[in-house]
């Protein structure tokens, strides 16, 4: 759906985030326009999952983002997803102690009653192998189990874009492949997705655009169309700059 | 004999065990523990006496009151002493204020309602004698609390939402949960606990200041022993730690008896500093 | 190289004489003010005067427990209660033989000593808040067993304070006594906070983990703490008594305890002059209004609370004026290589250190799956791997911090005790954290010289008195921490205060701190986290150098320049085993290499 809005969904420009003293991101410049997927590519370390926590109010940042045509400027956690913007954190973190039922319930914490009710029962329908344990304590998931979770928590409140921090780490091929059927529906609905990931192959297959993060910045921005990316996202994250000799 | 130890060891258990839920509620919101739990306790206690016996209002009227203090008792403790050292790196200021202000509302009340234990009034109008209401109100504080608690985890989503925040605050922040509404609910909660506790109390222990110190102490024992925001841990071990205390009172008179508790409660927190029931915490690099 | 140390020590030296007067000057003014109070104080003021002293003589010792080693002990009025009663009854003379009153003191002492280890020792155990829980019943026990054994203490009327003899028994006579006391006490607690066990406490209070590494072990520090504030505790409680004439059990309220552990921290934590100031503030700031007396105990909390949120450094901050100047700012971090040999004197024997078939899982999940690894002396090895490889459980599993459950790693040849991670130390293993951990409120060098405290000969009671070895370690451990620091490019930053500091400043400092030990073997988590590409570089030079002067260097990182650049030998992880092994050239065109490391 092309979309004719001046201003694209996502716009984060000279953007800078750490953790206390440590500084992580440097004038980071990224845009995602309603209704594409972007990959966010990189090595460990380089600052991908901090970018996440910064765009979702999860981290003090600073420079500018702006969102849905508003600045996200000092918004908290929950006012950012109640604008439309979900992040599914990494790691698989579901709450153990509860059911899968009330795990999604909480997604929609905010939503009037039925709304939140008629939701949680959409993305049932989305994800059949969690549908069949809805009662279950989600202890009781499996690791790969508790990421499909993670991520039908983050479509309960049907985002305008979805961020997902490694959803495929510990799954097996078999479930990743699952959760991008889904991100590959998400997406012909027009939610946007912006999708971090280590399986760089499945991700450019997925993806309309992609950016690569190294050392805390960008240093690749491209669409994946073009030719040989690989080699050249292999030549961003190990070039050493330095080295003249 | 026996009966009387057992009435009395079990009515003050279970006002041990609500102090213990207490601190365990305001534990499961914010991983702190707040010097404020005992004195919640003696607040019930004091302000019960004040509105019922002194100022004349109906029982229901005083309760009504006492438990609303203790929910802004609660949620000044969030805001005064949780809250802005939880931002902080130095974890262990929150001991320090949370302290603090428990000594501030201690010696407020040591200075307005008096140092001398007061008498608190009787709540129905029975004889004395027998299975007492002095016994039987703790008791049926304490079974309502649990009931209470289990209710609202079970079947509302708010009581869902303390537990999500409980086990990952960082998953429930990033899911867009009122985290900092949250919180402040779980401190008036815990509020209401501690203050009911006293107050179903309050005949047993008189409207009496000095009770803080007494029920921050005996309060937290049922913490320690049951683990860490575990609250059938903390009912179980306030039960026997009322219990004990009262054989002990019997057989070898008070002063001994504090020293027997202490002595026990010393000893098996060092031969397992998380408690009869919790779980070892691993410590991380 | 020679010239190079002779000036770090002269250096030193004039840092330390003008540090020195500058500290002590307060203390003078204290000590004239003092000296020359019954001058212009009445009588009435001579009491609290005195009061102030007596109190101070516990809080002193107080201080070390709580402002040093940070340990929450609320219930210290016990120590008070014990000391009180002891001396009374032994001076009495009802129960007992009469004792001469120096002699009942000096019992009381000792009680006190043994009693305050009792109290103390569960904090080895406990968290902070079980602790703090645990003296407040203590308090409130002592107290109720005082009430209760009237055949020795009085019940609830008391017994009779004692007197001391003259010159000691009129008001300013005692005045004076007591005020000598407390003047020694400061003196000592002093002594021992510039001394290495000072520093060590503070190292365990704000950064244990980093304390074990560097070789301190948490029993031993606090064992002689407990018992020295114990028995100075007991000794003011005797002071306090003869002050009274009169004891009961209701003097010995939780009100004091609160006012000793206000006055600290209201004071600031690892000073002396703070709670020496606070000790005096508190003692005198009822006395000024009638209507204070009552509130006290309420305007010590509120005290407290505001110094909690609004200043935690205490007085101690307020008057730290000395890093209210700001720093330079575009400060770089150039360290001296050269200066390596003479600071780290490793022996020249090519040892290693190797691990064979390590396998360590957390619950279920194999962190570690077999791991072959040896780190040759003189190298630069790297351990590099995505997230979740198994690089840093390596790391800790080599320093002692987490225990394999199957293979062993072995010191030239010999294999490490588990799980004895102060050991590791003295082993000469030296290690940096991935978050750099250092004590926030010392100074860069105070930083470093934590680092070499298991160099220090002088006992603990040597560093309470300033005896020949301690004086000889503080100069022999402040020359080698400037060295050090020079060497890794800091030395302008030594007096500065180590919260000051940039991320990358607080890196090199860890090791600087780590080179301390002269280590035989020096790992490294992740240290160009957070560094910019100069400082990288810089760091690469470094470690290459440390490497070149004997030591076994391991990196674990992420970062492909460093390791690239600087090792000798790389070994990449995937999922607990080893991918590959070998020199950079052939790790950088492994394809599977490749491959883990971009997740394709």
């Amino acid at each position: 759906m092309p979309t004719l809005a001046a201003e694209p969904l996502l716009q984060a420009s000279s953007l800078s985030a750490g953790y206390g003293k440590i500084r992580v991101l440097r004038d980071i410049d990224l845009t995602v326009a309603a209704g594409e997927i972007v990959a966010l590519l990189g090595p460990n370390g380089a600052g991908k999952t901090t970018l996440l926590r910064a765009v979702s109010g999860l981290l003090p940042w600073s420079g500018n983002v702006r969102f849905a045509g508003r600045g996200l400027a000092g918004a908290s956690p929950r006012n950012i997803v109640k604008a439309g913007l979900a992040h599914v954190i990494e790691g698989h973190r579901v709450f153990t102690h509860l059911a899968v039922l009330d795990n999604l319930l909480l997604a929609g914490y905010d939503l009037p009653r039925g709304e939140r009710a008629a939701r949680v029962e959409e993305v049932l329908v989305l994800f059949p192998e969690i549908a069949a344990k809805r009662h279950e304590r989600a202890a009781s998931l499996s690791g790969g189990q508790q990421q499909i979770l993670a991520v039908a928590q983050g479509l309960v409140r049907r985002p305008r874009l979805l961020m997902l921090d490694e959803p495929s780490a510990g799954l097996s091929p078999v479930l990743v492949d699952r959760i991008l059927v889904v991100v590959r529906r998400l997406h012909e609905g027009g939610t946007a997705v912006l999708l971090v990931e280590q399986l760089i192959e499945k991700a450019l297959a997925l993806a309309n655009r992609v950016y690569a993060l190294a050392r805390g910045s960008i240093v690749l921005e491209a669409n994946t169309e073009e030719a040989d990316l690989p080699q050249r996202l292999e030549h961003a994250y190990l070039a050493t700059p330095r080295h003249t000799s | 004999m026996v009966e009387s130890i057992v009435s009395t060891g079990v009515a003050i258990g279970c006002i041990y065990a609500l102090i213990g839920i207490t601190y365990n509620v305001m534990f499961s919101a914010s991983r702190v523990f707040s010097f404020t739990a005992g004195t919640l306790g003696m607040l019930g206690g004091v302000l019960g006496s004040l509105f019922i016996a002194q100022m004349g209002m109906p029982v229901a009227v005083g309760l009504l009151l006492v438990l609303t203090a203790g929910a802004v008792f609660g949620i000044i403790t969030e805001i005064v002493a949780v809250r802005p050292v939880l931002k902080s790196l130095d974890q262990h200021l929150y001991v320090l204020s949370t302290l603090a202000l428990a000594l501030l509302f201690q010696q407020f009340t040591a200075i307005e309602w008096g140092t001398e234990a007061r008498p608190f009034p009787r709540l129905f109008e029975i004889a004395r004698g027998g299975f007492d209401q002095q016994f039987w109100l703790p008791m049926l504080a304490c079974v309502a609390v649990i009931i209470g608690l289990e209710l609202l985890y079970r079947f509302s989503l708010v009581g869902r939402a303390f537990l999500a925040i409980s086990e990952d605050n960082y998953a429930a922040r990033a899911l867009g949960l009122p985290e900092r509404s949250l919180r402040m609910a779980s401190f008036a909660l815990a509020g209401v606990i501690g203050t009911l506790a006293g107050f179903a109390g309050g005949e047993m222990l008189l409207a009496f200041f000095g009770n803080a110190p007494i029920l921050t102490f005996y309060g937290f024992v049922p913490v320690a022993l049951g683990g860490m925001g575990n609250n059938r841990g903390a009912v179980v071990a306030g039960l026997l730690l009322g219990l004990f205390q009262q054989a002990a009172n019997f057989l070898v008179g008070g002063i001994f008896a504090s020293v027997a508790v202490f002595t026990v409660f010393i000893i098996v927190l060092l031969v397992r500093p998380e408690g009869l029931a919790g779980a070892a915490l691993q410590r991380r690099v | 190289m020679e010239a190079a140390t002779k000036l770090h020590q002269s250096r030193a030296t004039v840092l330390g004489f003008t540090s020195t007067f500058g500290t002590a000057l307060p203390f003078l003014v204290l000590l004239l003010v003092g000296i020359g109070f019954p001058l212009f104080g009445g009588g009435y003021w001579g009491v609290i005067a005195t009061r102030a002293c007596v109190y101070w003589v516990l809080v002193s010792g107080l201080n070390l427990v709580v402002g040093f080693a940070g340990q929450i002990a609320i219930g210290w009025v016990a120590l008070l209660t014990l000391g009180a009663y002891t001396t009374s009854v032994l001076a009495a003379g009802n129960v007992t033989p009469e004792f001469p009153p120096y002699l009942a003191l000096a019992i009381a002492a000792v009680v006190g000593a043994v009693f305050g280890l009792i109290i103390g020792l569960p904090a080895l155990r406990l968290r902070t808040f079980y602790f703090a829980i645990t003296t407040l019943g203590f308090a409130t026990i002592v107290t109720q067993v005082a009430l209760a054994w009237q055949s020795v203490t009085g019940g609830g009327v008391g017994v009779p304070g004692p007197i001391f003899p003259e010159p000691f028994s009129s008001q300013w006579g005692f005045y004076y006594f007591c005020f000598g006391l407390a003047a020694i006490c400061t003196w000592m607690t002093a002594n021992l906070a510039a001394s290495r066990f000072g520093r060590a406490l503070t190292a365990i209070r704000d950064t244990e983990v980093a304390a074990e590494a560097s070789g301190i072990s948490k029993p031993a520090l606090l064992i002689p703490v407990f018992l020295f504030s114990g028995a100075v505790a007991a000794v003011s409680g005797g002071l306090f008594a003869s002050l009274q004439s009169y004891i009961t059990p209701d003097a010995f309220t939780l009100d004091l305890s609160v006012l000793f552990f206000i006055a600290i921290l209201i004071g600031g934590r690892g000073s002396i002059l703070g709670p020496v100031l606070g000790t005096i503030l508190l003692t005198v700031l009822p006395e000024l209004a009638a209507p204070l007396v009552a509130w006290s105990t309420f305007l010590y909390a509120a005290l407290l609370l505001v110094i909690v949120l609004a200043i935690p450094g205490g007085i101690a901050e307020l008057l730290d004026f000395k890093n209210r100047r700001p720093l330079a700012s575009g400060r770089a971090i150039i360290p001296r290589p050269d200066l390596l040999n003479s600071l780290l004197e490793v022996s020249r024997d090519p040892g290693a250190l190797t691990l064979e078939q390590v396998a360590l899982s957390f619950g279920g999940v194999k962190a570690i799956d077999g791991l072959d690894l040896e780190i040759r002396a003189g190298q630069v090895h790297g351990l590099i791997g995505p997230n979740g490889s198994g690089k840093t459980t390596t790391l800790n599993v080599i320093s002692g911090y987490y225990v394999q459950e199957r293979g062993t790693v072995r010191l030239n040849g010999a294999a490490l005790p588990i799980l004895a991670r102060h050991r590791r130390a003295h082993m000469r293993i030296a290690r940096t954290f991935q978050t750099p951990r250092i004590v926030s409120s010392a100074s860069v060098i105070e930083n470093v010289m934590i680092g070499g405290t298991i160099d220090g000969e002088g006992t603990f009671v040597e560093s309470l008195l300033a005896l020949p070895r301690y004086r000889r370690d503080e100069a022999m451990l402040r020359a080698t921490a400037m060295l050090a620091l020079t060497a890794v490019g800091l030395e302008r930053l030594a007096p500065v205060r180590a919260d000051r500091l940039q991320h990358s400043e607080l890196r090199f400092t860890e090791i600087a701190r780590a080179l301390m030990l002269r280590p035989a073997f020096l790992l490294l988590d992740e240290p160009a986290a957070g560094l910019s590409a100069e400082e990288i570089e810089r760091l690469g030079a470094l470690l290459v150098a440390i490497a070149r002067a004997g030591t076994g260097v391991l990196v674990v990182e992420h970062h492909p320049d460093l390791i690239f650049d600087i090792c000798h030998h790389v070994t990449v992880l995937n999922l607990g085993r080893m991918l590959a092994a070998g020199s950079p050239a052939e790790i950088r065109s492994h394809r599977e290499v490749v491959n883990a490391y971009l997740g394709g």
